[in-house]
């Protein structure tokens, strides 16, 4: 095999990718863009709508009387000690019909004592009942959320004055206090629980900037009649296969570049955003996975991600030539991004799963795991190593089958 | 330049190309004549080292295209009708691509260019894209890409199609200026004028099998018609009428 002309075929396909505006927006701008987006914007966005529900004063509905410091709890609003309210109270409206009112949307939520509620702990017990919309994210985060802590804390005020009568401390009511701590390392916890759709994302993007060029420098030239003049020229068949391979590999890196450049991206605007907003870490972590990378991690990234590019992209290059048109490759290849979101979305099952080492050696499937030990800073050598492996194999099998293709009179000639 | 000896070629059951033999020389505009079926694409396929052979063998310009392949390549440059461009690149980049291709330096690229700009008066069309060409602005080009690395045969299979009659005029005009010592341009069409006019010999094909081969002044005497056409006409219905009679 000469360099110079494997070179020679892949500048050709890569100015041609070039100069393909939508391909550079699939490849540069929708990764930079998309994944702050869906990292960093949605968790900001919801964390500001159940930020917001803690701000509005719900109409809840009662049926009948309820206790006098019950009602005046849950109409309270919560002050921070500078008299800023953290969360105001809900407004109260006497209702007939509960789940009427509900069903109608003339309460956020409505309350209902069957019998008289007990004012001081000791005096039997009672049952409130809550009408609400459960399975509704607005009602749970809002009036249910706040009718729920209100009447916690009611019952342990109660318990705490009785106690008091009785001559013993609030403490009592909790002899053993449990203290979470979070053990996972520093980088798994800004993962984040979504950290699975990094690898996810990442490959998904990878084949989507592979695709173009693949498809342009296969059966897009078959199309066009560019694919006979290339092979009349005494560039060799293995040439031309290794040249598309490198060219598309280059594409689908550079969009890969640009998905990890997408997560930094979103891990420092993430960072600079909740210094300045009201947005817990927590809920921004828990759910948008945040890329931060050690060197060696960033290494075995690099590895991984160039692997699989390889791989992605000799697929790719080994179907697309089979097809007669741009448009028929097109639907030789969209079902391939279904092997990559099933298997990852199971990765959202890691924690409950024992992946052995094997799993590893499976092409693509041990990318994407290799890629979220990366991002939960886990990855061993092995592994790594192991994912990379399989990767560079079933990329070499399928650069053979893509060379026997073009060397097929019945595949070139398609058409 | 050319020699072709007892050439055979089939697609599973079909023969494609049935014992062709022929041979053809440098300086010459070579016709292949034939309607469309004939095989005149496959044995260009086959000279053009795309196709192999099924039995048989043929040299270009002293190569055998099975054994030397690459070599046979280095010798021809081909254009085709169903032959594009690759719409994103203009036409100077195609041509430097290919000169590259061929192993030539910048220098030398830039120089050829040059040369066949003036030749194919290419002007403006060399610095815009391929996807905005008219179909006579690509012909041009793809003219240019075949004669980059100055080649010693030159193939042109049914180059005339889709051309509208300008850009088929500047063609033929070109095929007959291209005649020169040391090149062979073969000539393949199904439009019997166009070979009339270009063409120093012609063989004529039908149905994979060749039916004569001779000067076009030879052909029409020895058929008694006025026009390569007819004579294509007398031939085959000659040819059809022995097969019947042998059946």
């Amino acid at each position: 095999m000469r360099l110079e002309y494997l070179w020679r075929v892949a500048a050709r396909d890569l100015l041609s990718t070039l100069r393909d505006r939508r391909t550079l927006a699939s490849t540069i701008l929708i990764p930079l863009l998309l994944i702050p987006l869906f990292t960093l914007g949605l968790p900001l966005l919801l964390g500001s709508f159940i930020g917001g529900q803690a701000q509005e004063r719900q109409r809840v509905g009662v049926v009948g009387t309820l206790p006098a410091p019950l009602r005046a709890a849950l109409t309270r609003d919560e002050k921070a000690p500078d008299g800023t309210v953290i969360r105001t109270g809900v407004q109260l409206v006497p209702v007939s019909d509960p789940r009427a009112a509900v069903g109608s949307g003339e309460v956020e939520a409505a309350l209902r004592a069957p019998l008289p509620l007990p004012t001081r702990a000791g005096d039997g017990t009672g049952t409130l009942e809550v009408y609400a919309k459960l399975g509704n994210l607005r009602t749970q985060t809002g009036a249910f959320a706040k009718v729920q802590t209100t009447v916690e804390a009611y019952n342990r005020e109660l318990a705490v004055q009785r106690l008091s009568g009785l001559g013993l401390g609030a403490q009592t009511l909790t002899p053993v206090t449990l203290s979470p701590i979070d053990a996972s390392p520093e980088q798994e916890r800004r993962s984040g629980q979504l950290a699975f759709l990094i690898p996810l994302l990442m490959l998904n993007f990878i084949l989507t900037g592979a695709m173009a060029t693949a498809l342009d420098a296969t059966a897009g030239e078959k199309e066009r009649g560019t694919l006979e003049s290339l092979l009349v020229s005494p560039v060799r068949r293995s040439e031309v296969v290794a040249g598309k391979l490198l060219a598309t590999t280059v594409t689908a890196l550079t969009t890969a570049l640009f998905s990890v450049a997408g997560f930094l991206l979103a891990g420092a605007l993430s960072r600079a955003v909740l210094r300045q907003s009201n947005a817990t870490p927590e809920l921004t972590q828990a759910f948008g996975g945040q890329l931060t990378l050690t060197l060696a991690g960033a290494l075995a990234l690099l590895g991984t991600v160039v692997s699989a590019a390889l791989l992605i992209s000799a697929v790719l290059i080994a179907l697309s030539i089979y097809a007669r048109s741009y448009k028929e490759a097109q639907t030789y290849v969209t079902p391939l991004s279904l092997a990559i979101v099933f298997p990852a979305v199971l990765l959202q099952f890691s924690d409950f799963l024992t992946l052995g080492s094997g799993l590893y050696a499976l092409p693509l499937f041990g990318s994407m795991m290799a890629i979220l030990d990366v991002v939960r800073g886990n990855l061993t050598a092995g592994h790594a190593l192991s994912a990379i492996g399989a990767n560079l194999l079933g990329a070499l099998l399928l650069g053979l089958l893509a060379l026997r293709s073009f060397h097929r009179e019945e595949v070139i000639f398609r058409n | 330049m050319l020699e072709i000896r007892n050439l055979n070629k089939t697609y599973g059951r079909h023969a494609a190309l049935r014992d062709v033999s022929l041979t053809a020389g440098e300086g010459e505009v070579f016709g292949l004549l034939g309607p469309n079926g004939a095989g005149k694409t496959t044995l260009l396929r086959i000279l053009a080292t795309l196709l192999r052979p099924t039995a048989g063998t043929a040299s270009v310009a002293g190569h055998d295209v099975t054994r030397e392949p690459e070599a046979v390549r280095r010798a021809i440059g081909v254009v085709n009708g169903g032959m594009g461009l690759p719409a994103r690149l203009t036409g100077r980049e195609v041509l430097r691509s290919f000169a590259g291709l061929y192993g030539m330096t910048r220098a030398q690229a830039e120089a050829r260019i040059a040369e066949l700009d003036a030749a194919l008066e290419l002007g403006r069309t060399l610095d815009i894209r391929a996807g905005e060409y008219s179909t006579g602005m690509a012909q041009k080009v793809t003219i240019a890409r075949a004669l980059i690395h100055d080649p010693q045969v030159l193939v042109l299979d049914e180059a005339t199609s889709g051309l509208d009659i300008f850009a088929r005029r500047t063609l033929l005009d070109f095929v007959a200026a291209a005649r020169r010592p040391g090149r062979l341009t073969l000539y393949s069409t199904h439009v019997m004028s166009e070979a009339e006019e270009v063409c120093d010999r012609v063989a004529i094909l039908h149905q994979g099998e060749l039916v004569t081969v001779g000067s076009v002044p030879d052909i029409l005497a020895g058929t008694g018609e006025r026009t390569l056409e007819r004579a294509f006409f007398a031939l085959v219905r000659g040819l059809e009428g022995e097969v019947a009679r042998a059946s």
